[in-house]
């Protein structure tokens, strides 16, 4: 059972990729793209926490009257925790950048539809 | 540990906010840029050789203090090895490159500032910004932390396009970023299986753990890790498939501004090659792919910018096409082709800002950039004219200047690996690339003035010139005395051949 969340986070994960990579591709609607590409980055960060996930594991803070060798033991790995904190700043940053180009070409062309916008 | 290595990231990015901060007090952002500016190349030339360890300390078996009384579990395994901290590693090509970048930086920052009438605080924020995060990507030995920065970069690059106010500037940062955002997670998610499968980020504890046995170098997770990272690093070296957008982000910002942002695709490009060639080098077709992706890199760029009419677009595909020969200097392996590459990579940094500031004075004084409306600037401006010609002598690889020794070190590379067909490639690219600029500069330079042309600037700033002087002479110095900068390469490119001259 512990294990299938893992997998269905990967899974979930994965899911998360291809809709957004089918979003960001296929759809013309620029709003659509920027959602379709969050979809990628949090299904990338998603990932990264599924790798981090400890079965059973605790929280890695280590409290006074713990055991080394037990929080050693037990406690889940904290990298893949500080690296999706960081991914979501940059995602959330990237996100706000493109948004705000969008609303200039939005002023600018009277249109969020791709094929007009970006003339593809 | 040397505090001049962590300066190199801090001082840029310290600038840049204050430029920032200081939006629209004109004299007071000059005074501060230039005087900034001028740090970014004397900052690697002052600090000494070394590591630097951000928010951590050393390996725990370097520092037997802080390993005493820390459980077995830890210091009886490779945990007792590994790095904790985001490790940056200084040595004599990062010094080389560090040095090159901030220079390119200078120059362009100074032709910035007397170009434009009212200094642009957010422009100089974006350029410093993007000098650090160009600079941690060469520093570092910390594959997240180089994901961190390349995404700096990148919104750094896009943000030198925003402000630049070129026609469809907008358009083209969007189309950029939406791919950007399809192949920086793409890049990130190959970090990740890495960090699954060693359970580390620091480069060299991964490198240590494949080799050490403790992880299966045959594992099939490495494989999709190392084509998610290649992928990322097409993207952010504007290899093909992503090479139109490149040029195309080239051609909406100004020339200035584009002298710097191809100085950033270099630099990735041989940033995140290096680590490629560390991490996986021992897969049998990565070489090989390295070799075909450069290939296509050269043909497609240099064969594209013969069709190109836009000046600037022109240059951003003939620099594409100079990555590929970088490319292939390091796909061949060998030390010598390793030095030939990144020496290689040096000179394209220098003469590509050096064309584009170039062939940026007839923006300057034109507005315009279209080859088929210039013409008669021969007359205007005949030394700027003899000055842009030497850099696309440069270019071209034409002796004593330096491209000329870097491409005869690749092509002896090549004959070297027994790859002499490449050389022939490399060889008759060179003169397509020579016609390509002629052609160019015959239409802006030796035609006649066309009738409507208008010239808005009759002089070029006294900055402009002394930026393109320093560029030709640098371009001399490497071209007569190539060893002032392959002295600096050839450490590394031995440790990355493995042994193979």
């Amino acid at each position: 059972m512990i294990m299938d969340t893992q997998l269905a986070s990967l899974f979930t994960a994965g899911a998360l990729i291809v809709i957004g990579i089918f979003a960001s591709v296929f759809l013309d609607n620029l709003i659509k793209k920027v959602i379709g590409l969050a979809f990628i980055g949090d299904g990338a960060n998603l990932f990264l926490i599924a790798m981090g996930y400890k079965p059973g594991g605790i929280v890695y803070i280590y409290l006074p009257g713990m055991a080394r060798d037990w929080f050693a033991q037990n406690s889940a790995y904290p990298l893949p925790f500080a690296m999706v904190l960081t991914s979501i700043v940059i995602g959330a940053s990237t996100m706000a950048v493109m948004l705000g180009i969008i609303m200039v070409l939005y002023k600018k062309h009277g249109s969020l539809r791709a094929s007009k916008v970006l003339g593809e | 540990m040397n505090p001049l290595i962590a300066l190199m990231i801090i001082v840029p990015i310290i600038c840049a906010l204050f430029l920032n901060l200081l939006h629209k007090k004109d004299r007071t952002i000059k005074a501060i840029a230039i005087v900034m500016a001028i740090t970014l190349p004397l900052l690697p030339l002052l600090a000494n050789y070394g590591l630097h360890y951000f928010g951590g300390y050393e390996p725990l078996y370097q520092n037997p203090a802080l390993s005493k009384g820390l459980p077995s579990l830890i210091t009886g395994t490779a945990l007792n090895t590994f790095h904790p901290a985001i490790t940056y590693s200084f040595q004599d090509a990062q010094k080389l490159f560090i040095f090159i970048l901030g220079l390119v930086a200078f120059l362009a920052i100074i032709v910035s500032l007397f170009e434009t009438r009212r200094p642009s605080g957010v422009y100089g924020f974006m350029m410093f910004m993007g000098v650090a995060a160009v600079s941690a990507l060469i520093l570092t030995d910390d594959i997240f932390n180089f994901y961190v920065f390349f995404e700096i970069a990148a919104l750094a690059t896009v943000g030198v396009v925003l402000v630049s106010q070129v026609k469809g500037n907008y358009e083209t940062a969007l189309k950029y970023m939406i791919l950007g955002s399809i192949a920086s997670p793409i890049l990130l998610l190959g970090i990740a299986l890495l960090l699954g499968v060693t359970g580390n980020v620091n480069i060299t504890d991964i490198i240590l753990s494949l080799k050490s046995g403790a992880v299966n170098p045959q594992n099939p997770v490495i494989l999709m890790a190392c084509g998610m990272i290649f992928f990322g690093w097409l993207y952010g070296s504007g290899l093909p498939p992503f090479h139109t957008i490149k040029s195309a982000i080239y051609s909406k910002a100004l020339p200035h501004g584009a002298a710097l942002l191809q100085a950033f695709s270099v630099f990735t490009f041989i940033a995140l090659g290096i680590i490629i060639l560390r991490i996986f080098s021992y897969l049998p077709l990565s070489q090989l792919v390295i070799i075909g992706v450069s290939l296509l890199a050269m043909i497609m760029g240099i064969t594209m910018a013969i069709l190109q009419t836009d000046l600037k677009r022109m240059i951003g595909f003939l620099a594409v096409g100079e990555l590929g020969y970088i490319g292939l200097g390091l796909g061949l392996g060998t030390a010598l082709g390793i030095t030939a590459g990144l020496f290689q990579a040096v000179n394209e940094v220098v003469i590509t800002a050096f064309l584009f500031i170039g062939f940026g004075t007839i923006y300057y004084q034109s507005g315009e950039s279209d080859i088929r409306k210039l013409g008669g600037f021969m007359v205007k401006n005949p030394k700027v004219a003899l000055l842009v010609l030497l850099s696309g002598f440069a270019m071209a690889g034409v002796p004593p200047l330096n491209a000329f020794q870097s491409k005869l070190m690749l092509i002896q590379a090549s004959v070297q690996a027994g790859l002499p067909e490449l050389g022939v490639i490399m060889i008759l690219l060179s003169i397509v690339t020579f016609m390509t600029f002629m052609k160019a500069f015959h239409a802006v330079y030796m035609r006649p003035q066309p009738s409507d042309l208008e010239i808005k600037n009759d002089f070029i700033p006294k900055a402009t010139i002394l930026a393109l002087s320093i560029l030709l002479l640098v371009c001399l110095l490497l071209g007569l005395f190539p060893q002032m900068a392959t002295n600096y390469l050839q450490g590394i490119s031995t440790s990355l051949a493995g042994g193979v001259p």
